[in-house]
């Protein structure tokens, strides 16, 4: 059944084989949605499980994530008219995150970035070195609801506050939820720069994207 | 070689990671992203496709070989002159950590106050061999221009050899500009090295513009530099302790290579702070069996390449001063002395994976690490040592604390604790302190009898002078 294929693809973190098997589900003309719904996110759903039982480890989160995307890129376009037609259901929420301005540690960005998706969000990477207008004109872009912002140095720290700086200059604070994270940050520090959360660890920053959207 | 040393790998297992790293440095390259290196590693032949810089492996071991097997640095007072290499360990405070944790648990950010306070433990503290480099990072301070103030603070308030500024090529050269007058000038200083600064690599392979800008600062003005590679198993490199080793060794190579290209001869330290990723978190886990074989195999790396090593330090993942600390602190402080490790920077202070520091944690590890060095040291064995006249003369059921053998060998053999509790239980149920509470006390009385070691009046204005221009110049 390629429902279960897809689901134990993404479980194996196998990105060839999902994206062989979302290819099958066009060219035979299954239902996307379903092979999103009860195939793909059924194996986030699983890892995000074995993760929290302790049994996966970032690896296992960090490819089964890469290779949700992959398929989900494939499924996307015919994803969307079922969105439009209102037969598929929407995700729990778009995030927006990046490693700032002349910070190009980005390894800790991405476990959060995957452990977002296998949490169910629409996570839009923008990378490292990003500036504020970059975060801000992605969120802009895909409607995102939060945005998440990274720094591993005291010396990049400040460019978090320039991001929120920047949002509240163009009147587009209210929009959106900030939060902020990385090795010398602390939530005093977000407190500061009225950052609307500080998370320490991946699993905390999932828990306090569920926490704002609640 | 010294008695105690401990071997990890065997001659042939070091070959196979030496050619790997060779193998990478030719057919991977190193991305570098500082121009004038990528100039002067194109003009020495190296094949260069934008800024990826692809070594010949021949090139670099002849690169590799004109590097010093060992060197002096020179210190204010000369009877803090330090060897690096041979079988010695110098012994280098916690650097970088931008939060103090308190006794009891309590962590803050840190501050000059800190900075201050450390600079004087570090001066006072016999274990310690240098006065230290950027021991926390004071967030009271401009960033843009802190470096300067720790510049004058060591170079002001200890007489012990200093690390400098690996803040781009101004940073070295600021570095070298407020250390000249103070030994001589710049053609003394060239012949004799009077400061050491941590260059670090980007894992996997690369070489970023800061650091590298001050390396070829540095490498021209012949002063040392730690050339050290930070690989984390798992994450910024192979999961598998040889394959990171073979991208430590890479990146190592790549930055003595350089070094020896703008001047050789230049003294540089082989280094590595590699370590492990934690599986669950990505978390660098920096004080565990892994780590501790890292840290031994660098040792054994670097003499077969003839050149200093640094590797290991006090260090923990810990977030207080608790037994978790304590053993992870002495197994990666073992492993790297007992290895051949000359340099150890972070042998004091550090906790949670160099995060934090902690005045009551640095007088900790300058215990374990003084309980270390005497195991380093061995057993000499003579015909003194051995005693035979003195067990003669003592005979069977007698005791030996009268003999004036033992009261003239016990100083030397039996190194004091000074912070370790070897009272009764009666003794200690006194006050019941526990270790950092214990430290808490050692390092307090240490602060207050710090005797300022003086400064030459002309000098010191002319170095404030030298501080306050360039912080116009930085911050306008």
């Amino acid at each position: 059944m390629i429902l279960e294929e897809l689901k134990e693809a993404v479980i194996e973190g196998d990105r060839e084989l999902v994206e062989e098997l979302c290819q099958k589900v066009l060219d035979e003309k299954i239902n996307p949605v379903e092979a999103v719904e009860n195939g793909l996110i059924k194996g986030i759903e699983e890892i995000g499980r074995l993760w929290t039982d302790g049994e996966m480890f970032l690896p296992d989160v960090m490819m089964g994530a890469d290779a949700l995307k992959a398929g989900l890129d494939i499924l996307g376009p015919e994803l969307s008219k079922a969105k439009a037609a209102g037969d598929a259901k929407e995700g729990k929420g778009k995030i927006v995150i990046g490693t700032v301005k002349g910070d190009i540690h980005d390894i800790g960005k991405n476990i959060v970035a995957a452990m977002m998706t296998a949490a169910g969000y629409d996570v839009y990477d923008i990378g490292f070195d990003q500036d504020a207008a970059a975060f801000t004109n992605k969120a802009e872009e895909v409607g995102a609801q939060i945005i998440a912002a990274s720094a591993l140095l005291t010396t990049t720290m400040g460019e978090q506050k320039e991001l929120v700086d920047y949002l509240k200059e163009r009147g587009l604070r209210d929009k959106y939820k900030v939060i902020i994270g990385g090795g010398p940050t602390t939530q005093g520090w977000a407190d500061e720069i009225g950052a609307d959360g500080w998370a320490e660890t991946a699993n905390d920053a999932v828990s306090l994207c569920n926490k704002l959207l609640a | 070689m010294s008695k105690v040393t401990l071997k990890v790998l065997t001659d042939e297992d070091i070959r196979q990671i030496h050619n790997t790293s060779l193998q990478l440095l030719q057919e991977v390259g190193i991305e570098v992203e500082y121009e004038p290196a990528v100039e002067v590693l194109k003009e020495a032949g190296m094949r260069v496709e934008g800024r990826r810089v692809f070594f010949d492996p021949a090139y670099v071991e002849k690169k590799v070989a004109e590097a010093p097997h060992d060197f002096t640095l020179y210190a204010r007072d000369p009877k803090h002159n330090v060897h690096i290499g041979g079988d010695d360990v110098a012994y280098v405070p916690g650097y970088g950590a931008p939060f103090v944790i308190d006794a009891g648990g309590n962590r803050r950010p840190s501050t000059w106050e800190d900075y201050m306070n450390l600079l004087k433990l570090a001066h006072m503290c016999e274990e310690m061999d240098l006065s230290g480099g950027m021991l926390v990072e004071p967030n009271d301070l401009d960033d843009r221009t802190r470096y300067l103030d720790a510049l004058y603070a060591h170079i002001r308030y200890s007489t012990k050899c200093l690390m400098g500024s690996s803040y781009g090529a101004d940073g070295a050269r600021d570095t070298v500009e407020l250390l000249a007058p103070v030994f001589g000038g710049k053609d003394a200083i060239k012949e004799k090295p009077v400061v050491i600064t941590l260059i670090n690599t980007i894992s996997p392979l690369k070489l970023d513009a800061r650091q590298t800008g001050a390396l070829m600062e540095y490498a021209k003005w012949k002063q040392a530099m730690v050339i050290a590679s930070l690989v984390m198993a798992g994450s910024t490199g192979p999961a598998t302790l040889a394959g990171a080793l073979a991208v430590q060794n890479a990146e190592v190579l790549a930055g003595i290579t350089l070094a020896q290209t703008v001047n050789p001869g230049t003294p540089v330290v082989y280094g590595s702070a590699s370590s492990i990723t934690d599986m669950r978190t990505g978390s660098v886990s920096i004080a565990n069996a892994e780590a501790a074989l890292l840290t031994a195999s660098t040792a054994q790396l670097a003499r077969f390449y003839g050149i200093p090593c640094r590797a290991g330090g006090g260090l923990t993942d810990s977030k207080t001063v608790d037994g978790q600390a304590g053993y992870e602190s002495a197994l990666m402080l073992m492993s790297p002395v007992t290895a051949g490790v000359n340099f150890i920077l972070h042998t004091a202070g550090i906790l949670q994976y160099w995060l934090c520091m902690s005045y009551e944690k640095f007088i900790m590890d300058a215990e374990i690490a003084g309980v270390i060095r005497r195991f380093k040291r061995s057993i000499d064995v003579n015909e003194n040592t051995l005693a035979l006249d003195v067990i003669k003369k003592v005979g069977p059921g007698g005791h030996f604390l009268t003999q004036i053998h033992t009261k003239r060998n016990h100083k030397t053999e039996m190194r004091k604790p000074v912070l370790s509790d070897r009272q009764s239980y009666e003794g200690w149920s006194k006050e019941k302190l526990t270790t950092e509470q214990q430290a808490a006390r050692v390092w307090k009385k240490m602060l207050a009898e710090y005797e300022d070691p003086g400064l030459d009046e002309a000098l010191q204005k002319h170095l404030q002078e030298y501080i306050e221009a360039r912080k116009r110049e930085i911050t306008k």
